[in-house]
C-alpha cells in the first residue's frame, strides 16, 4: 500500500459495471486513476447477474433464444457494440470481473458460462436467461423433475407468491417440460414497529444473529407443514443477509432441509447491492481514488503533435467549484438514459449530458419511440456513441472525438440490452476494451523500442476474432496503442 | 419561513427516479423506523409541501447529506429535507436547539472556567440534571475545555522562522479549532509554515453550521457572512481549514441550503480548501514531495465524516497519510458515526446516533485500539466517546511524519 503507483493517469467517469471494473483492473495494472461519479453506479439497481446475451432480434418484432451467447455476436447487426468490443474481450472481461467480485472482501461468487444461458426465475415467474449468477440463485434453475416451492413474507411488500408460482408452472420450457410449482407465505417482522419493510432491511435484519436464528426456526416449522414433495427447492425473496449473506443461506438450508434459491425484487435489489458493495471495497483497496457525488461537466483538451484532439484534464463540479482532473486518459462509463447520461429533452432533441459527445442513432421522433408497449424496440434506447475499435467515440464522419478518451458500457449505441439481456457483457467487455487501450498505449509510451516492434504480432493468428475484426479500420490512423494489443503475447516467445 | 430560495432544490425533485439508493444508504433509517428514509420524507413529501409540514418525522434526518451524494439523479434530497424541517420547527424551536448550536458561546465560557467546566461535564448528577432540563443526553460526548485558546497560543508563540516561499494563506479554524481542538490548529499552521506559507489567523467567528442543522436560518446567515468578512479581512488569499465540516459550511452548504447568494460567500467558497485537499493538490502538482516524510509504521483507521465526504472532493485524507512511508490506511467504509454536529446529543437521538456509530467504532478498535484518525472535531469527540480509541485529524499524523512533533504511541 506505501508505494503510490506511478502509471499513466486514468479518470474513470461512471461506476456501474464498466466503470468500476475499469477503474479496478486499471489500478491494478499500476495506473493513477480517479474514479470520479456523480451518486452511485447503476450495479446496485441490477439484477446481480451477469448477462451476455439471451436473445437475438429474429425480425422486426420476433425474437429468439439464444443458445451460444458468444457465437452470436458475429450473426449481431453490424451497429451492434458487441461486433467492436468482440466475443474474446467480452469472454475475458467477465472473467476477470468473476475474480474481482469472489476475491473482495464480502465476496460474491457467481456461477455460469459465458456461452451457455442459464433459465432463472424472476419476481413475476417469467424465467430470464443470464450467463452467470449468485450461488445463492442456482438452485432456481429448471431441470426435469424439479418442484418449486415459492415462499413469501406477508410483510415484506411485493413479493408475490403466487404470482411467481403459477406463471412459472404454466410456462413451457424446451427439453424441460413443465415444472411443478406450488406457493405459500409465513410471517415475520424484520424489525418492530415496521410492517411494509424493504428488502434491504429484512436483509440487514438477517445478518443479525438473533433475527436469523427466529427466521430459522420460522421457516423450518412452515417447510414442515407444507409437507413438499421429494426434490423440492425453495424460493424465497432475495433478502437473504447482506454483509453476511453465505452464512445466512447456509443457516436456513441446514435449517429447512431443503436447497433455498433467491428471488430477486425490484430496487432495491439486495444482490445487486452485495456486488456493488464488492466491486466498491475491491478498488477501495487499491490506490485509486474515488470522487462520489460530482458531476463531470467538461473536458479540457488540446492538439498534440499529431494533429489529434487530446484529452487534458476532466473537469468536474465538486462543492466550492470546478476541479480539473489532469489526466492522460479517460474511460468515460456514465451510463445511459437510466443515470441521466442521456436526455431526450422537450425539444425532442437529444443529447450526451456530461460531454456533449456526438451520437448515433438519432431519427425523427417519430421514428425513435412509438405507441405500441410490446411492440418493436423503441429505436431511442438504441441511441448513443459509436466508437472505433479502441472504443474512442467518433463523430458523423467516422473521425475520433478525442485520441485519448474511451467509452464502455450503456452508452454505446446500438443495443436494446434489457431486451436481448445483454448489458453487464457490453459494458465488461467494453470495458476491457478500454482497459487494452490505456495498458498497451502507456506501455508504448514509457517504452518506446518495445511499442515498434508491436507492430507486427497483429497478424498472430491467435489474435481473437474480434480484434481483428476492427483491425483493417485503425491501420491508417491508428495511434500507437493499437498495435499495442499485441505486444504482451510476445513478451513469452 | 419563504420558500423562494429553495426552488433550486425544488426543482431536483423531479429528477428523482424512485431508485431507491438514497434509502439504502440512509444511516439512520438503516438502524430504526423512526425515520422512513430520505426518499420518503424527501422528494415524496415535497410534493405536498406548500410552505407547510407534512411529516413530522423528518425531524430524526440528521443532514448528514449521504443521500444527495448517493443519488444517481443530482436530487439535493439533505438540502431539501433540511430546508423541509425548518420550515416545522419554526413554531416550535425547542430552547435545546437554540443553546447547543451556540458554539462559539460554549467555547468562550467553557475555556476561562476549563478545569471546573470539565468536572460539572464529568459530574453524572449535573448531566442528569442537564438531560431533564434541556434534553441534552447525559451520555453524549462533550468536549474538554481547553486552558489555552488557539487565540492565546497564537498571541504568546514565537513567529516562525521558516523562509516563506509560497505566499500568504488564511488559516481558518472554526469554533471547535479555536476552543477545543486546539491541537489539530496549532498542527495544521506548523505543517503549513514547514511547507513556506505565511499563516494569517485573522480573528473570526462561528460558520453558523450548527444553527443551520437546527433550523435557525436566520442566525446562520448572519453567522456566515460575518465569517466570511473575517476570512477576507486579510485579501482575496487561499483560505485552509482543518475544520472538515466547517468547510463544507462554506464551500456549499450555505449556498444551497441557506439560499445565500452573495459575492463575499462566493469569494470564499472557491478560495477555501480542505487542508488534506490542499496537501493533495500540491503533491499532484509536483509541488510536495512525499520523500520528506520520516518512516511512521502505523495501521491507522480513518473515518470521513459526512460532512466532508458531501464535499464531492473523494478522500484527500486517506491518499495524503498513504503517501508516508509504513502508514497503513483502513478506512472505515461507513457513511456516518451518527453525531451528525448536535444530533447525537440530543436525549431522544442520542440511541440513535450510537447506533448509527457502532459499525465505526467496532471497526477502529479491531483496527487500531490506540489510535484512529477523523477530520471533524464533533465526530472526534464521537469517536473518541464511542470506541474509547485517541482519534486525532489525519493532519497531526502529517505533522508527526514530517518530524515537527510526535504522536504518543507511534
Amino acid at each position: 500500500m506505501s508505494t503510490p503507483p506511478t502509471g499513466s493517469r486514468v479518470v474513470v467517469v461512471g461506476a456501474g459495471f464498466a466503470g468500476l471494473y475499469a477503474a479496478t483492473a486499471l489500478d491494478r495494472a499500476g495506473h493513477r486513476v480517479t474514479l470520479v461519479t456523480q451518486g452511485l453506479g447503476g450495479m446496485q439497481l441490477s439484477q446481480g447477474t451477469l448477462d451476455v446475451l439471451g436473445y437475438r432480434a429474429t425480425d422486426e418484432r420476433g425474437s429468439e433464444r439464444v443458445t451460444d451467447s458468444l457465437a452470436a455476436i458475429d450473426e449481431l447487426p453490424e451497429e451492434h457494440p458487441y461486433r467492436t468490443i468482440g466475443a474474446d474481450a467480452v469472454e475475458r472481461g467477465v472473467a476477470e470481473f468473476l475474480e474481482l467480485a469472489a476475491d473482495a472482501p464480502g465476496a460474491v461468487v457467481m456461477r455460469g458460462d459465458v456461452r451457455r444461458p442459464t433459465l432463472l426465475p424472476t419476481a413475476v415467474g417469467a424465467w430470464r436467461p443470464t450467463a452467470f449468477v449468485p450461488v445463492s440463485m442456482l438452485a432456481g434453475a429448471p431441470e426435469p423433475g424439479k418442484h418449486l416451492h415459492i415462499v413469501g413474507i406477508r410483510q415484506l411488500k411485493d413479493f408475490h407468491p403466487q404470482l411467481i408460482a403459477t406463471n412459472l408452472g404454466r410456462t413451457p420450457l424446451d427439453g424441460v417440460g413443465p415444472v411443478e410449482s406450488s406457493w405459500s407465505s409465513l410471517d415475520f417482522l424484520a424489525r418492530a414497529g415496521e410492517i411494509d419493510s424493504s428488502p434491504v432491511v429484512y436483509a440487514r435484519a438477517l445478518d443479525e444473529p438473533a433475527t436469523l436464528s427466529r427466521f430459522a426456526d420460522r421457516l423450518a416449522t412452515h417447510v414442515r407443514e407444507q409437507a413438499l414433495p421429494e426434490g423440492a427447492v425453495l424460493g424465497l425473496p432475495a433478502v437473504l443477509g447482506l454483509e453476511r449473506h453465505p452464512e445466512v443461506l447456509s443457516t436456513l438450508e441446514r435449517a429447512s432441509g431443503v436447497r433455498i434459491f433467491e428471488i430477486v425484487m425490484q430496487p432495491p435489489s439486495v444482490p445487486g447491492m452485495r456486488l456493488n458493495q464488492a466491486l466498491t471495497r475491491a478498488y477501495k483497496a487499491g490506490h485509486g481514488r474515488l470522487l462520489l457525488g460530482s458531476s463531470v461537466v467538461g473536458v479540457k483538451s488540446e492538439q498534440s503533435a499529431g494533429g489529434d484532439q487530446r484529452v487534458t484534464a476532466v473537469t468536474v463540479h465538486v462543492a466550492g467549484g470546478d476541479r480539473d482532473i489532469a489526466c492522460d486518459h479517460v474511460v468515460f462509463a456514465p451510463g445511459g438514459f437510466e443515470s441521466g447520461a442521456l436526455e431526450l429533452d422537450s425539444h425532442d432533441q437529444l443529447h450526451e449530458t456530461a460531454l456533449g459527445l456526438p451520437l448515433h442513432g438519432v431519427l425523427p421522433i417519430e421514428e425513435l419511440v412509438h405507441g405500441d408497449y410490446w411492440g418493436a424496440p423503441q429505436k431511442l434506447f438504441a441511441v448513443g456513441l459509436r466508437t472505433d475499435g479502441l472504443q474512442r467515440p467518433v463523430d458523423e464522419t467516422g473521425a475520433v472525438v478525442y485520441s485519448n478518451l474511451h467509452a464502455a458500457g450503456s452508452i454505446l449505441a446500438g443495443a436494446y440490452r434489457w431486451q436481448e439481456k445483454s448489458g453487464e457483457g457490453i459494458a465488461l467487455g467494453s470495458a476491457r476494451r478500454c482497459i487494452d487501450a490505456i495498458v498497451e498505449t502507456s506501455r508504448e509510451q514509457t517504452d518506446a523500442p518495445a511499442g515498434v516492434q508491436g507492430v507486427a504480432p497483429r497478424e498472430q493468428t491467435d489474435a481473437p476474432a474480434g480484434v481483428q475484426g476492427v483491425a483493417p479500420r485503425e491501420q491508417t490512423d491508428a495511434p500507437a496503442g493499437v498495435q499495442g494489443v499485441a505486444p504482451r503475447e510476445q513478451k513469452g516467445a | 419561513m419563504a420558500h423562494e430560495h429553495d426552488q433550486l432544490n425544488r426543482m431536483t425533485l423531479d429528477h428523482c427516479v424512485k431508485c431507491t439508493i438514497c434509502e439504502t444508504q440512509c444511516p439512520v433509517a438503516r438502524v430504526t423506523p423512526l425515520f422512513p428514509g430520505p426518499k420518503f420524507v424527501g422528494p415524496q413529501a415535497e410534493r405536498f409541501r406548500d410552505g407547510e409540514s407534512v411529516d413530522m418525522s423528518i425531524d430524526y434526518c440528521s443532514s448528514c447529506g449521504i443521500c444527495t451524494q448517493a443519488c444517481p439523479q443530482g436530487v439535493k434530497i439533505a438540502e431539501m429535507n433540511t430546508q423541509a424541517r425548518a420550515v416545522m420547527k419554526e413554531e416550535h424551536m425547542p430552547l435545546r436547539d437554540r443553546l447547543i448550536s451556540q458554539t462559539t458561546l460554549m467555547g468562550a465560557m467553557m475555556n476561562p472556567v476549563a478545569p471546573l467546566a470539565n468536572a460539572a461535564l464529568g459530574n453524572g448528577l449535573v448531566r442528569s440534571l442537564v438531560q431533564a432540563t434541556f434534553k441534552v443526553a447525559k451520555d453524549a460526548p462533550m468536549p474538554p475545555a481547553q486552558k489555552q485558546t488557539l487565540a492565546q497560543w497564537l498571541r504568546k508563540r514565537k513567529p516562525s522562522t521558516t523562509p516563506v516561499t509560497r505566499g500568504s494563506v488564511v488559516f481558518f479554524s472554526g469554533c471547535a479549532g479555536g476552543y477545543f481542538e486546539v491541537e489539530t490548529s496549532k498542527k495544521s499552521i506548523e505543517v503549513l509554515e514547514h511547507l513556506g506559507y505565511e499563516v494569517l489567523v485573522p480573528k473570526q467567528g462561528c460558520c453558523g453550521l450548527a444553527q443551520q442543522s437546527n433550523g435557525l436560518f436566520d442566525g446562520a446567515r448572519r453567522s456566515v457572512m460575518a465569517l466570511c468578512d473575517d476570512l477576507l479581512s486579510a485579501g482575496e488569499l487561499t483560505i485552509v481549514s482543518s475544520s472538515g465540516s466547517c468547510t463544507g459550511m462554506l464551500k456549499h452548504e450555505a449556498h444551497t441550503i441557506l439560499g445565500i447568494d452573495d459575492e463575499r460567500l462566493a469569494k470564499v467558497g472557491t478560495r477555501i480548501r480542505d487542508i488534506s485537499e490542499l496537501l493533495v493538490e500540491l503533491y499532484d502538482a509536483g509541488e510536495f514531495d512525499p520523500s520528506q516524510f520520516r518512516e511512521t509504521n502505523v495501521t491507522v483507521p480513518y473515518h470521513q465524516p459526512c460532512q466532508v465526504k458531501s464535499q464531492g472532493m473523494g478522500m484527500p485524507a486517506k491518499t495524503l497519510m498513504q503517501l508516508i512511508p509504513g502508514v497503513v490506511v483502513e478506512e472505515s467504509g461507513q457513511p456516518c458515526c451518527g453525531i451528525a454536529g448536535t444530533y447525537g446529543l440530543k436525549a431522544e437521538k442520542y440511541a440513535i446516533a450510537q447506533e448509527v456509530g457502532r459499525p465505526v467504532f467496532e471497526m477502529i478498535r479491531a483496527t487500531n485500539e490506540n489510535l484512529a484518525t477523523c477530520d471533524t472535531e464533533t465526530c472526534r469527540w464521537q469517536i473518541r466517546k464511542g470506541s474509547g480509541v485517541n482519534t486525532i485529524h489525519p493532519i497531526e499524523l502529517v505533522h508527526h511524519a514530517l518530524g515537527l512533533g510526535t504522536i504518543p504511541g507511534i
